[in-house]
Order: structure tokens, then sequence, then C-alpha cells
């Protein structure tokens, strides 16, 4: 009785510091974490940076991003508050004038987060933030052109939204169109107008980008010099982006127009070798980042890395002697900023946090093809067909690196990273000719094959149907996806597993395939 | 030297100071009667010879090596057809008894060629680096009749193992046939690497 009178005296102050132990340690076992600040990488230090990525297919060529020093000296992102960008026939009625009477708000406050959950719905916001406001693709005067949607085949959702843009207000009456988000090209409208964040996204980029530059009237020279800023790689053997530039205008604007939905053609890849615009969800379990493997994915750390290279800090980089944007050294680092989109600021390693936190937290939507008699035997025949070599459950990759035809795999290598030391014979293009080029190509994992398409790392296939038809190793197949602006007919050709199956077994497996 | 399979041929020789022809070593050290000079000689001994290398069964064998390894749930049946095989063996002289093997890994075939080809690679036989795999028997057990179990050293890329293989001998006059089974694990001899689907349990079927 004295003990529960002596309690019952206690101040009310001291009965909640008794509860400071169960806020730091046991609630996070009830699945909440808490987050410190001061756990945030830095993650662009020159340590770490100088082998992240694997070298160039031509090592002689491998990027050599900016310093530290450099990188931490590029302001902040400020994140402002964005707003929907609707097909003009949609637009709600006085949206436009509205937006103009906005303030500036701004939505990222890291000092706010707290949780688990508090890190991955900032993340989604960065996820969905553009960071160009100049212009980089696509301009305010395109997407209110109602031309644009109908000549790009711009998916929308069915109130109207083109999702792969936002309105930034900076501003009352600074209204400004935002390119280059995450979710520029890894969202995706499905066939229902819902959307599909994360997923391979099916934005047609390089449409909308011929259409930019048809529509502005941009000179010979100009769309040159644009396309050699995002693709030129002199420094390859036969320099076919240099040939493309030769060709002239109509026929660079022919090559973007060729690019499917579902490809992209960012920087430092190519239109003539468009990648595949990759799925994110379940990026978490994959060990290497880019189709060809560029980025090393060993921590959460890496993919930070590789959300702030890409994000356009690697029209920075050096290829031996040579910059796309035509910097030398002595310009990078003589302390002017660089007015190119995505260039002249960066992402805090807080924001970059916050978008690897929501990526990693991207989970599929339920798959509605279900298991069936048909799909069980197909499981039989991607076991009996050797596709688990590969395409290892449950993963559905093996997480390698398969070497392209034409590039012999340095035997340092096979210590360094994850070498399937065989060519499945695709296209070897991407990967040997640029500036993100490796000489390899990583095992894509299966899982989700029923949202995607097209499919193969160069999009040239629309269906999985496709991929087993014998008729597409044959030079007068006509590619159902990607096929090059300056070809009628072409091959497409490896990866030619599955291909003597008989009609029915074909279809178990793709249906198998599709349950994945 | 390697002498490969005349091993089991030439080591009566080796004992009497006499030398193979396949061996680096053509001077020798008797010199006194100086008969190896002797074309006649030297074709005598090739006469002599004859008889005994054949009985020494250097064999081609018709059927391949066979192998089934589980990979995702199902057997993949596999074989490695360019193999030849060195026998000496009486099953009332099992000491003196000898069963030697060689294989070569370029031939394995799985079904799927570029399965194959990748089997080639150095994950798997690196067979530019260890183009053999071999198989030397050490000692010989009766189990019953005309079942035996052997100690061999199975030799793949550059592990040598012991492994015990139990057969059966069936004999036609002459004319021997053997058939044994065993079990390995790749891993043991670095076939690969540890995998969720490809099992590390090889059942290996050699008959000849």
């Amino acid at each position: 009785m004295k003990i529960k009178k002596w309690l019952s005296n206690l101040p009310m102050w001291l009965y909640g510091c008794m509860l400071l132990p169960l806020l730091a340690f046991g609630l996070s076992k009830q699945g909440v974490s808490y987050f410190s600040v001061l756990d945030i990488p830095r993650i662009w230090t020159d340590e770490a940076m100088k082998d992240w990525e694997l070298p160039n297919s031509n090592p002689a060529y491998s990027a050599q991003p900016v310093t530290e020093e450099f990188y931490y000296n590029l302001p902040e992102r400020v994140i402002y508050k964005t707003y929907p960008v609707y097909h003009p026939d949609h637009e709600p009625e006085g949206y436009w004038d509205w937006l103009h009477e906005q303030e500036a708000e701004i939505v990222f406050d890291e000092s706010k987060l707290v949780t688990e959950e508090d890190w991955i719905k900032a993340g989604e916001l960065l996820f969905d933030y553009p960071i160009d406001t100049l212009g980089a693709v696509i301009n305010t005067q395109h997407v209110r052109n109602p031309d644009f949607y109908s000549s790009t085949g711009m998916p929308l959702t069915p109130e109207g939204i083109m999702p792969f843009a936002q309105w930034i207000v900076a501003g009352k009456g600074k209204v400004y169109l935002g390119n280059l988000s995450c979710a520029m090209c890894h969202t995706r409208v499905m066939e229902d107008g819902s959307l599909l964040k994360g997923a391979q996204g099916n934005w047609p980029g390089d449409k909308a980008f011929a259409f930019a530059l048809e529509s502005d009237v941009v000179s010979e020279r100009g769309v040159q010099g644009i396309t050699n800023i995002l693709f030129g790689s002199a420094f390859v053997e036969g320099d076919p982006h240099g040939k493309l530039l030769e060709s002239g205008r109509q026929s660079i604007i022919e090559a973007y127009k060729a690019v499917p939905e579902g490809a992209f053609g960012r920087q430092g890849t190519s239109i003539l070798y468009p990648p595949q615009a990759p799925n994110l969800i379940g990026v978490k379990d994959r060990k290497y980042l880019d189709h060809g493997g560029l980025g090393q994915h060993r921590s959460i750390e890496d993919m930070m890395r590789y959300i702030a290279m890409n994000q356009a800090l690697d029209f920075l980089n050096f290829y031996g002697d040579y910059n796309s944007l035509g910097l030398t050294k002595e310009r990078l680092y003589d302390g002017q900023p660089i007015f190119f989109p995505g260039t002249y600021d960066r992402h805090s390693d807080a924001q970059l946090y916050a978008i690897a936190k929501y990526v990693y937290a991207l989970i599929p939507p339920e798959n509605p093809n279900k298991p069936s008699a048909v799909s069980e035997r197909g499981k039989f025949i991607f076991a009996e067909q050797g596709c688990v070599t590969c395409h290892t459950p449950p993963l559905f990759t093996n997480n390698k690196l398969t070497p392209a035809d034409g590039f012999e795999v340095p035997d340092e290598h096979f210590d360094k990273y994850d070498i399937f030391d065989i060519s499945v014979g695709t296209d070897p293009g991407y990967t040997l000719n640029t500036r993100r080029g490796t000489g390899y190509y990583k095992v894509p994992s299966l899982l989700g094959l029923w949202y995607r398409g097209p499919f193969l790392h160069d999009a040239s296939l629309a269906k999985l149907e496709d991929l087993f038809d014998p008729a597409r190793l044959r030079d007068d197949y006509v590619p159902t996806a990607f096929k090059p602006h300056d070809v009628k007919t072409k091959a497409v050709k490896g990866h030619e597993f599955g291909m003597e199956l008989n009609e029915g077994d074909r279809k178990a497996l793709v249906a198998y395939l599709l349950t994945l | 030297m390697d002498i490969g399979y005349l091993y089991i041929v030439i080591s009566p020789c080796r004992s009497s100071r006499n030398h193979c022809v396949r061996c680096e070593n053509l001077s020798f050290r008797d010199e006194k009667p100086n008969l190896w000079k002797e074309p006649k000689f030297m074709a005598l001994l090739v006469f002599l010879f004859i008889p005994f290398i054949l009985s020494a069964q250097s064999i081609k064998p018709e059927n391949p090596i066979q192998f089934k390894i589980k990979n995702a749930g199902i057997t993949v049946d596999g074989t490695i057809s360019d193999w030849e095989v060195e026998v000496d063996f009486d099953p009332k002289k099992l000491a003196q008894s000898s069963i030697r093997g060689k294989a070569n890994p370029e031939s394995i075939q799985t079904g799927i060629k570029l399965r194959d080809k990748h089997l080639h690679g150095r994950e798997y036989f690196h067979i530019q680096k260890f183009p053999f795999i071999s198989l030397e028997s050490k000692s010989f057990q009766s189990k019953g009749k005309n079942t035996f179990v052997g100690i061999f050293e199975l030799q793949i890329r550059d592990v040598k193992r012991e492994v015990e293989i139990p057969f059966t001998l069936s004999q036609t006059g002459k004319q021997q046939k053997f058939k044994g089974e065993f079990v390995i694990d790749r891993l043991d001899f670095g076939i690969g690497e540890k995998s969720l689907v490809l099992s590390d349990e090889v059942r290996v079927i050699i008959e000849f």
C-alpha cells in the first residue's frame, strides 16, 4: 500500500520520462522506425565515385564524374508544390488562371521527417518532382497545344491528365512546366487509365521531343547540337552518332520519332539503340542499375548515387577528354555555374535518401493473371528450357551481367563483378556504342511482365509472343516495337530460347510468364 | 611428362628401365647392348608390344558419360560424348587391376546449345584452362559376384577428390562390360556456384 501511495504522488512528467526508452527502442519493434538525419550518408565522395560505375566498354573512355568539392558546392534543390498538367480539352475551367494566382509552397522539409513512412512519402513527392524548368524536353507551349497529344499518341488518365510532366509554381504568376522527374520515364498509364508508378513508363518522350523540335522550327544546327549533347560518343569506333548527325535535320527527327513508348533515349544512351525504360518495382533486389549494369547497386548509397548521376549530372562527365556539352576541365572547374538542365543544382543527400526509400518501397499491383493448368505447364517448360538458369526464381534474374557480342570480359572483372560469361547475342549497339555502354547487359528480372512492354533491352518487341517467333531472326522481319528509322526490316537477333517450341507450349510458357 | 593412358602399358617396362617411345627422355642409360639403335630390334619390340597394348584395352566407348542434375525441380539429362578409358581389370587380381579414364568436357551436351557453351566457361568446366576430366582407380573391392566398389581419384578443373564408385562387370569371353554410377557435389569441384534452383548433386552414369 505504501508503494502504491508513493507512486500516486509522483508527478506526471516523471511518468512521461519513463516512457522515453519505449519511444527509443520499444516502438520501433512494432513496425515504426525512426530515422535521424545524422544517419544520411554522404554519397558523392571522390573515393566512392571512383569505382562505383563499371568502366566503359572501351575503358579509356570510362566516365569521370565531377569532384566531391564541385558536387557539394552546387546549391540544393528547393522543392515546390506541383500541379497536374491537363490536355487542353480536359483542363478544368479557370485552371490556368487559378494556377497563376497560387503562391509558391515549399513542400520538402527534412526536419519534419521522422518515421520511415514519412521518408517514403516525401520520396514519392520527390520522385514526381521535375528537376528542370528550362524546357529540357518540352515546354509550356507544347503541352498547351492539342496537336502535341495527337501527334505523340500521349497516354492520358481518364481525367485528361498527362502525368509525365508537372506545373511548378515558384511564386505568384510564375508557373513553369517541369521536365525530368523520375516519374517522367517511370510512370505507366495502364489500359484502364490508372497510373502505375515505378513501372516501365510509357511516356513517348522521343516523339514528344521530335514534336518540340519541329514545332519550334529548330534549325539543323540546333537539332544536331542537342542530339550530340544527348548521345554524342565521338570516341566510339565508327562514331555512329556522328553519322546520325551528318544525316541531317529530318533524318535525326525521324530517329527520335522511331523510339516507341516504353523506351527512351535518355542522355548518354542513344536513339539508335534506345533503352527500354526500366521497371523500378523490385529494383531494391537488383545488383546492377541501367541496362548495361553501369551502376553497381550494393546499398542504398549506390541507389542515391545513381539518382544523382542520372538526373543529369552525367552531362558533366568527361569520357577521356570528351564532354558532350563541349566543356573543358578548366571551364568546368572555374567556379561559374553551368546553365544546362539538371547541372546547376543538385538534390540534397536527404532528398536522395527519400527518393531511394520510396523506390525501394514500390510494390507491384495485384496480378490479374492467376495460375492455371496452362500456366503450370508453362512453368514446367520454363524450367525444362533452362530459363531458370538466368531468370532464377524468386527474383527471376540471377543478377548477373552477360557480355555482348564483340566484348571480351577482362580477367579482373570476374573478381569484381557478377559475370555470367556468355552472350545471348542480342543487339550489342547500346552497350558498345554509347557513353553508358559497359560491354555487358544485365540479366533482366521477369517479374511484372504482365504490366510491361515493349521487351528486350532495346524495346524491339511489342509482345512476349514475339520473342518466341522464329520469324524475328530473319532479315525481312519488321520489329513490332522499336525499328530504326532508316530501315524497313530488321532481324531481332539473340536470346533464341524457346524458338523450337510448338504453338501450344509457347502459349503455355507465355501464360506462365504473365503470372509472374 | 604426362604419359597419360600409356602409363598402364609401360609401367612394367619402367621397372626394367626401358622407356616408351612417347617419353621425352629418349637417351637411354644402358648403352652397352645398344639394340635400341637397331631398326630390326625396334620392329620386334613393336610386334611384341602389340598384344600387350591390346590386353590393356584402350577403349573409346560408344555410350557417352551420362549425368543427371535437378534444375528447378526438373531432371536435366546431359552427356559427355568424347571420352576414353584404359582398362586392365582382372576380378581375380584386383590389387593389380586399374581403370583410368579421361573425358573432354567440351563435348558436353544438355539439350540447349547456349547452356552447353556456358558450361565450357570459367564458371563451370573452364575448358580453356582445364581441357580434361580424369578418373583414376586407386583400389578395388569385391562386393559379390560381378559387383565391385572402386576408389577413384576424380579430377575436374584443378580439384582432385576421391570418389567411391560401385560398379558391375559382365564378362562374355574376353569382352568386359562395366557399369557404374556415383554422385558428386559439383561445388566440391568448383563447378558453378550455390544456386537456389540448380542442385549441388550430380548423378554420373558410366558405361563401357
